[in-house]
């Protein structure tokens, strides 16, 4: 795909901006999060077996997370910007509602792809009290992989 | 894990840099292996397709690997409170990455004792993602 004449993002992407979503539900699994711990090789005894906590990085692997429902424009998508914030720490166990929404569309000329087009959501995780635990923010740069400069492969 | 404390913290103070070699099996495991991801962090050819030129690292294991490195630095009363991160350049699965860091500042914000990093993931030298962290430390 060569660069477009207009811009892609329709009046139907720019509706879904600041819109939340139905709450999904989130559990902090024990086997997730022992995984992750063995991957990163993460001795830190706060997060051991036992403990009932998990650390800080299993909201990469939550459900229900930031990409949920995200408005594909293009094909392709590279994760360019992130964002995490963490209230309190994940308990084993627990149950949380994620909500999402989308910030932000726009769209890009230049660059390896020509055209681009730049989504930001973020997802808002809150316990049962209704008490904000954590959040995450995305931003994707969507793109063509057909309309890659040559010479970048 | 030793303690490091406020009061013992100054701008500019670097972080032992530390390496990491992400592999595809990271990629797949750190997910799981059940788990949908996306096929270019196992796929050489489909992280070709996307002009990366190898398998390509997930953004979520370098900002994990950030959350690690800085936390264990925080030692056991530290606690990481938000990150922010820009990925620069895509990463190739089995290319050693050198995590490193320097506090750039330190205030005492509602009673917490806040200090801010800038903390990198270098690739062959040049910074493949950049992070801004900030985490509470204890006080003396």
């Amino acid at each position: 795909m060569s660069v477009p004449e207009q811009s892609l993002i329709t009046d139907e992407h720019r509706a879904a901006i600041g819109q939340k979503s139905e709450p999904a539900t989130v559990v902090i699994n024990e086997i997730d999060a022992k995984r992750m711990r063995d991957v990163l090789e993460d001795k830190d005894p706060r997060y051991a077996d036992g403990t009932g906590i998990a650390p800080a990085y299993v909201i990469a692997g939550m459900g229900g997370g930031p990409r949920r429902g995200m408005p594909q424009i293009l094909p392709g998508g590279l994760l360019t910007q992130q964002e995490w914030k963490f209230t309190r720490p994940f308990k084993i166990g627990e149950e949380l509602k994620a909500v999402s929404q989308v910030f932000d569309i726009r769209d890009r000329l230049g660059g390896r792809y020509g055209y681009s087009v730049l989504v930001t959501q973020g997802t808002e995780y809150f316990d049962s009290a209704g008490e904000h635990v954590a959040s995450a923010m995305i931003t994707i740069t969507q793109f063509d992989p057909k309309s890659q400069r040559k010479g970048d492969e | 894990m030793s303690q490091i404390y406020f009061e013992d913290i100054n701008v500019d103070d670097e972080l032992e840099p530390l390496e990491r070699t992400p592999t595809t099996d990271m990629a797949i495991d750190f997910f799981g292996r059940d788990n949908p991801t996306n096929p270019a962090f196992s796929d050489i050819e489909a992280g070709k397709r996307l002009g990366v030129g190898g398998a390509l690292v997930p953004g979520l294991l370098k900002l994990s690997w950030l959350t690690q490195y800085v936390s264990d630095w925080a030692g056991l009363e530290g606690h990481v409170r938000n990150l922010r991160a820009a990925y620069r350049r895509p990463d190739v699965a089995d290319r050693p990455l050198t995590l490193t860091g320097r506090v750039v500042d330190k205030r005492v914000e509602d009673g917490k004792n806040l200090v801010e990093l800038e903390v990198v993931t270098l690739a062959e030298g040049q910074p493949s993602t950049r992070a801004n962290v900030q985490v509470e430390l204890p006080s003396k």
